[in-house]
């Protein structure tokens, strides 16, 4: 508990830390809010009215003060650019990202988990070195090239799914289900081939060890033997891998939502980056900040679960 | 072990189902063409800025042109047709401008439109407070009356024989007074769609205007869909999510080569790319090193190269562009021999080293660059690629560095020479200062007779291609692409499409 406590204090002074060094590195970049507000044609006049009237020309320091001011408060500030509360822009475009993940997490981890333990079971079939190979080329493709080709097959060959997602910015939940399908599996067929090896390494290596063996010796059949001894103990490793890719299945959509024209945070950032819009750029970063922090401490307490020895060396 | 397995074998199945499942769903939430509705894919443009007024800088194109109409269009040769006004004349001197209106044209709300709306609409276009971009274009008016109901009289601070042409700018549209604070999102116009639901990063909706003045629409409707890339709206044509997309990536085509399915239409347009010498800073104040830079390259194959072959319409450095009227096509082929001697006329027998400054703040650009510096090499032109940061291009290095990429839009070519070359204009961009050019400028707007002014113009042309600082080596064509149900999008410039003649079968 000490220790959970200990890691919850140091992950808010990373977190404070890494969002004081982003916003003074957002800020540092060329250009900002009002060179981007009135482009190419600014003139001087007009863009210093526009800094004036949103305080931009007060020093770093004086800005960094006041926007983790409003911060504190819960108000995430407010897009020049967009013209707009940051929240009211940010929120509709993470429930669809969130709507998206969960449905890319649900599809892929359960049978990464289920195909890895098969696999792990019997590593030496040809299948399950296949299947194994197989995943790597999954992996190393970029997501692009896995879009295209779900797109393809899915849209264009058996017309099962619409090709790139068409609603309206507000949609509600039922309008946005149809659309979720091809990016959640483009991401799904990344974070399975991820979770899928981890688990065989790991059923492998673990039903090899001599406590596995000495369950086998007491007598203790088979299905017992994957439930109680097997799969607790393979299972450390791959929440790792899972927590990891659950936060990238939030933080790391951009080429997957681009390529599906799909409304997410992911879309939202990279038009925020090339539109300089540093208001809605720096939630962004600091939401990705948290969706890391969170999934590791997250990751670590569930090991402890499953690992005993790590709970009794923690006592 | 075999309990197990079918365990696990119902996991899957039960994934499988809703994954089957939610296939179904899919299919149900599929927009399906119908007749009568024409979804047209628009790029991401202003990152949800977008207003439906026209004269903002973040103006919604091309929505803008299906709700409101301007004073006067164009034909297909672009030559100046009615719109809301039905005829015009002018003085002289070419300084004052009567324009007869269409009389009984009601806007979206009932009202009806007159006089009054033209002054509103031109005097908030010339506001120097609001500063709108087509002040750029219609800067010459200095003011605007009401002469009767139906009857206004514009005049303006110098003569201009082509002020029609200017006035058929796509901006250039008329809106209702005291329109400003609600047109943003709700706009009231003319034209022949009417605003439904106005969602910039979604799907826009309009409805045909039955009382439209040119006929009713042939559409019901419109949706517009807005794709954050090209490559996803090229999917959605592809996939029938979508009916018309106004300009494709040229490396889309491919994918539309099934002429019973799709129709792809070149057109060639007036958007142009070009090298920018600044004549303040050595060694571009010598008319004879401009010159050299400009006649080492093979225009057609930079052309080539950056848009691919059949992509652009070759210019010898005059932006006028091809469909203009005012058009003059010297003879620019390279000449390697030609500037080695001008270079070494100048003073540099050995070659010369220049830096170029370009970024990926818009496509073509650095593939310009590139090839320009291919093309040069044999004339002893050694270029270092400068790559600027995409962000600060247009603050920090454009009309600021030695020499650098550049990009405009299609303008008419009294607009686009003063625009640009004329001496004391904002933007332009080498600060290259000719009183000649000004003076030949100032004299072809003045001249009323239409063979004599063209013969001005080919002048003035002729002169940029002697002597300018901008390296302009063609015009882009764009590929427009749609499905092959579309029907009445004539294969010219948006600007003269007219919208409500197309249709859906």
């Amino acid at each position: 508990m000490k220790n959970l406590a200990r890691r919850v204090v140091f992950s808010l002074a990373t977190f404070i830390a890494l969002a004081v060094v982003s916003f003074v590195g957002v800020d540092a970049l060329p250009g900002d809010g009002c060179t981007a507000l009135l482009g190419r044609f600014g003139t001087d006049a007009k863009i210093d009215a526009c800094r004036k009237e949103n305080n931009l020309n007060d020093s770093v320091v004086v800005r960094l003060k006041d926007w983790s001011g409003d911060l504190v408060r819960g108000d995430l500030g407010y897009s020049i650019k967009r013209d707009e509360q940051v929240s009211e822009i940010i929120i509709p475009r993470l429930r669809n990202t969130a709507v998206m993940a969960a449905v890319a997490a649900l599809i892929a981890f359960p049978s990464a988990i289920v195909v890895g333990l098969l696999l792990g079971r019997y590593p030496r079939k040809l299948i399950s070195k296949a299947v194994n190979q197989f995943s790597v080329i999954a992996m190393t493709l970029p997501e692009f090239v896995i879009a295209t080709v779900l797109w393809l097959v899915l849209s264009i060959w058996i017309p099962i799914f619409p090709g790139v997602s068409v609603m309206p910015s507000n949609a509600s939940l039922l309008q946005l289900l149809p659309n979720v399908w091809l990016p959640a599996l483009t991401l799904a067929v990344v974070i399975f081939a991820h979770s899928m090896r981890t688990m065989r390494a790991s059923v492998t290596n673990v039903q090899n060890m001599p406590f596995v063996e000495s369950a086998r010796l007491r007598g203790t059949n088979e299905r017992k033997m994957i439930k109680r001894h097997i799969v607790p103990a393979a299972l450390p490793p791959v929440v790792n891998v899972v927590a990891l890719d659950g936060a990238w299945l939030l933080t790391g959509t951009f080429v997957t939502e681009a390529a599906f024209n799909f409304q997410g945070l992911g879309r939202l950032a990279i038009d925020a980056i090339s539109d300089r819009d540093t208001a809605l750029i720096l939630p962004i970063i600091l939401f990705g900040l948290a969706v890391y922090l969170v999934s590791s401490i997250l990751a670590d307490s569930l090991v402890r679960v499953f690992d005993p020895r790590l709970r009794s060396s923690n006592r | 072990m075999i309990r197990t397995m079918i365990k696990l074998q119902k996991i899957l199945v039960t994934f499988l189902a809703v994954v089957l499942i939610a296939g179904g769903l899919a299919s149900c939430g599929r927009t399906s063409s119908a007749s009568g509705v024409l979804r047209v894919g628009n790029d991401a443009g202003f990152g949800g800025a977008e207003t439906m007024d026209p004269y903002d800088g973040n103006r919604t194109w091309p929505t803008i042109n299906m709700v409101f109409d301007r004073l006067i269009g164009v034909d297909k040769d672009f030559s100046p047709i009615p719109e809301l006004a039905l005829s015009w004349s002018s003085n002289d001197d070419l300084t004052e401008w009567t324009l007869e209106l269409r009389e009984g044209v009601k806007f979206h709300d009932g009202s009806e439109f007159d006089a009054d709306d033209v002054v509103y609409s031109i005097e908030r276009m010339i506001d120097p407070e609001f500063d709108s971009p087509i002040l750029a274009v219609l800067g010459v008016i200095s003011s605007v009356t009401a002469v009767s109901k139906y009857e206004v009289l514009l005049s303006l601070s110098t003569g201009e024989a082509d002020f029609p042409l200017l006035l058929a700018d796509y901006r250039a549209l008329m809106t209702p007074v005291d329109s400003q604070a609600t047109i943003g999102k709700t706009p009231i116009g003319t034209g022949p769609f009417k605003m439904q639901i106005f969602d910039p990063a979604g799907t826009t909706v309009l409805l045909a205007n039955e009382d439209y003045f040119f006929g009713q629409p042939k559409l019901e409707r419109i949706e517009v869909i807005t794709f954050a890339d090209s490559q996803s709206a090229a999917q959605a044509l592809a996939g029938d999510q979508v009916d018309l997309l106004l300009a494709i990536d040229g490396k889309s085509s491919a994918m539309f080569g099934d002429e019973a399915k799709f129709t792809l239409q070149n057109i060639p347009s007036g958007d142009w790319n070009a090298i920018d010498f600044r004549v303040d800073q050595e060694p571009y104040g010598d008319a004879r090193v401009r010159k050299a830079l400009r006649i080492a390259a093979d225009r057609q194959v930079i052309a080539d190269t950056v848009l691919g072959v059949g992509g652009g319409v070759v210019a010898c450095d005059t932006p006028v562009w091809s469909a203009d009227p005012y058009r003059w096509d010297g003879d620019c082929a390279k000449d390697t021999e030609g500037a080695k001697a001008l270079l070494a006329e100048a003073g540099y027998p050995n070659g010369i080293d220049i830096d170029i400054y370009t970024s990926d703040v818009e496509v073509h650009m650095v593939e310009l660059v590139t090839a320009y510096k291919d093309q040069v090499k044999d004339a002893g032109i050694r270029v270092t690629i400068k790559m600027a940061d995409a962000s600060g291009f247009w603050d920090d290095v454009w009309m600021k560095e030695s020499a650098f990429v550049d990009s405009w839009g299609q303008r008419p070519a009294t607009q686009v020479l003063n625009e640009v070359y004329r001496s004391t204009a904002s933007w332009n961009p080498t600060g290259q200062v000719d009183k000649d050019l000004d003076k030949m400028l100032d004299e072809a707007r003045s001249t009323k007779d239409q063979t004599e002014r063209a013969k001005k113009y080919a002048q003035i042309q002729e002169r940029l291609f002697e002597n300018s600082a901008i390296f302009l080596p063609y015009h882009k064509t764009l590929t427009r692409a749609m499905g092959s149900k579309v029907k009445g999008v004539e294969p010219i410039v948006i600007d003269a499409v007219r919208w409500e003649k197309i249709s859906v079968s």
